[in-house]
């Protein structure tokens, strides 16, 4: 007599759980209709074709590991790599050729003596405004459609290109140095400054603040 | 007759809980997907640091798809609809991303040489640079409260608890 109440109480819970499963797929389902949709119509939505990292590149994590275990393999004091170091590790694997803040800076005194050497700033509008170097071309690798038109005849004319980000762990100037490299332009010429605008600043160098040439020169980024 | 009002009183405590929980997580993942679908290039930046995968499409994917994906989960638990399928939803993502966030630590604190608490990093979630522990110990509560709506409790406020019907 009791055993039918059980019975229908399985039944039951079976069937909840048939319908919360059931529930979440079709959640999952218009969930992703919405989110298709609703990075189709973002201005700031992703194309999800591009190959938006054109190198095969180790994360900064798996460049770490790297580096601390060819340390202790070596007998070397495993300390913590700096930041820095990490990127630089990545970009050598890259085969670009990296300059440090000194040579940035000569290099940067040199341009206003030889044209043939130009700044490329790889980060995005925001950053670009809030402060970069003076006369350096803005290039977000993430959106290059609107920049090459701008930057890619100043590259090729180019001597040297000095590309750069934030410092530290950002990666965009390595991106925005092999994405100029895919479109044609020589590695050998194509320079990155690994401690980026950071680097800069710390240096006492000058920033331009807004547009290109503005003129509005700072000695560190407000 | 007496021993039924301190029950309904419980009952209607644990209803409030559980229509405040599902308000709380609708806003924190409203919040989170926000955060990251106004910038988008970041998000998929940091997804590129988890080495996830190597195909670039199916990347781009996750790095525009989610942030959208979470709006909608926290519009849903907002406004009461399909809860439950919503909430398992929800922690079948919480999970596998927790887990992520958990294996990215463990390399940065093998790298780095600090104690596993120390560890800090921008794991994606839409909170920015947090230590570790904390950041665990938020998508553990994220977790715990998407399987307590699964419950069945709190159907106040719902414009559709549920798409098929109970």
């Amino acid at each position: 007599m009791k055993e039918q109440p059980v019975r229908t109480k399985v039944a039951n819970r079976r069937s909840t759980v048939g319908r919360i499963l059931l529930e979440a797929m079709l959640v999952a389902v218009i969930g992703g209709i919405f989110a298709l949709a609703a990075n189709r119509i973002s201005p700031r939505g992703l194309a999800l074709t591009r190959n938006y990292f054109p190198a095969e590149t180790n994360s900064v994590v798996q460049v770490a590991v790297n580096l601390t275990s060819l340390r202790t393999a070596s007998g070397q004091n495993p300390a913590p790599p700096m930041p820095g170091d990490m990127l630089a590790a990545q970009m050598k694997q890259q085969g670009l050729q990296l300059v440090d803040g000194p040579q940035s800076v000569q290099l940067f005194h040199d341009s206003h003596l030889k044209p043939g050497v130009i700044f490329v700033d790889a980060r995005d509008d925001l950053q670009y405004r809030q402060g970069h170097i003076p006369g350096a071309y803005q290039f977000d690798p993430y959106r290059p459609e609107g920049y090459f038109p701008t930057v890619l005849p100043v590259c090729q004319a180019a001597e040297r290109i000095v590309v750069y980000c934030n410092g530290g762990n950002c990666g965009d100037s390595e991106t925005a140095a092999l994405l100029l490299k895919d479109v044609g332009i020589s590695n050998r010429k194509i320079f990155v400054y690994a401690g980026g605008i950071t680097d800069w600043t710390n240096n006492h160098q000058q920033v331009e603040i807004g547009e290109r040439n503005s003129g509005n020169l700072s000695i560190a980024i407000p | 007759m007496t021993n039924d009002h301190p029950i309904r009183t419980t009952a209607a405590v644990i209803n409030l809980f559980t229509v405040l929980a599902r308000w709380l997580l609708g806003a924190a993942f409203l919040y989170l997907g926000l955060t990251k679908a106004l910038h988008p290039v970041d998000f998929l930046k940091l997804m590129h640091q988890y080495d996830l995968t190597q195909n670039a499409l199916l990347l781009n994917f996750i790095a525009a798809l989610l942030p959208w994906f979470e709006i909608f989960c926290g519009l849903f638990l907002l406004a009461g609809v399909a809860v439950r399928g919503t909430a398992l939803t929800l922690a079948a993502m919480l999970v596998p991303f927790t887990l992520l966030v958990f294996h990215r630590a463990q390399l940065l604190h093998a790298a780095q040489n600090i104690p596993f608490c120390a560890v800090k990093f921008d794991c994606g979630c839409g909170t920015g640079e947090e230590f570790i522990c904390r950041k665990l110990l938020e998508n553990f509560l994220l977790t715990a409260l998407s399987i307590w709506l699964l419950v069945g409790r709190g159907r106040q406020f719902c414009a559709c608890y549920s798409l098929f019907g109970r």
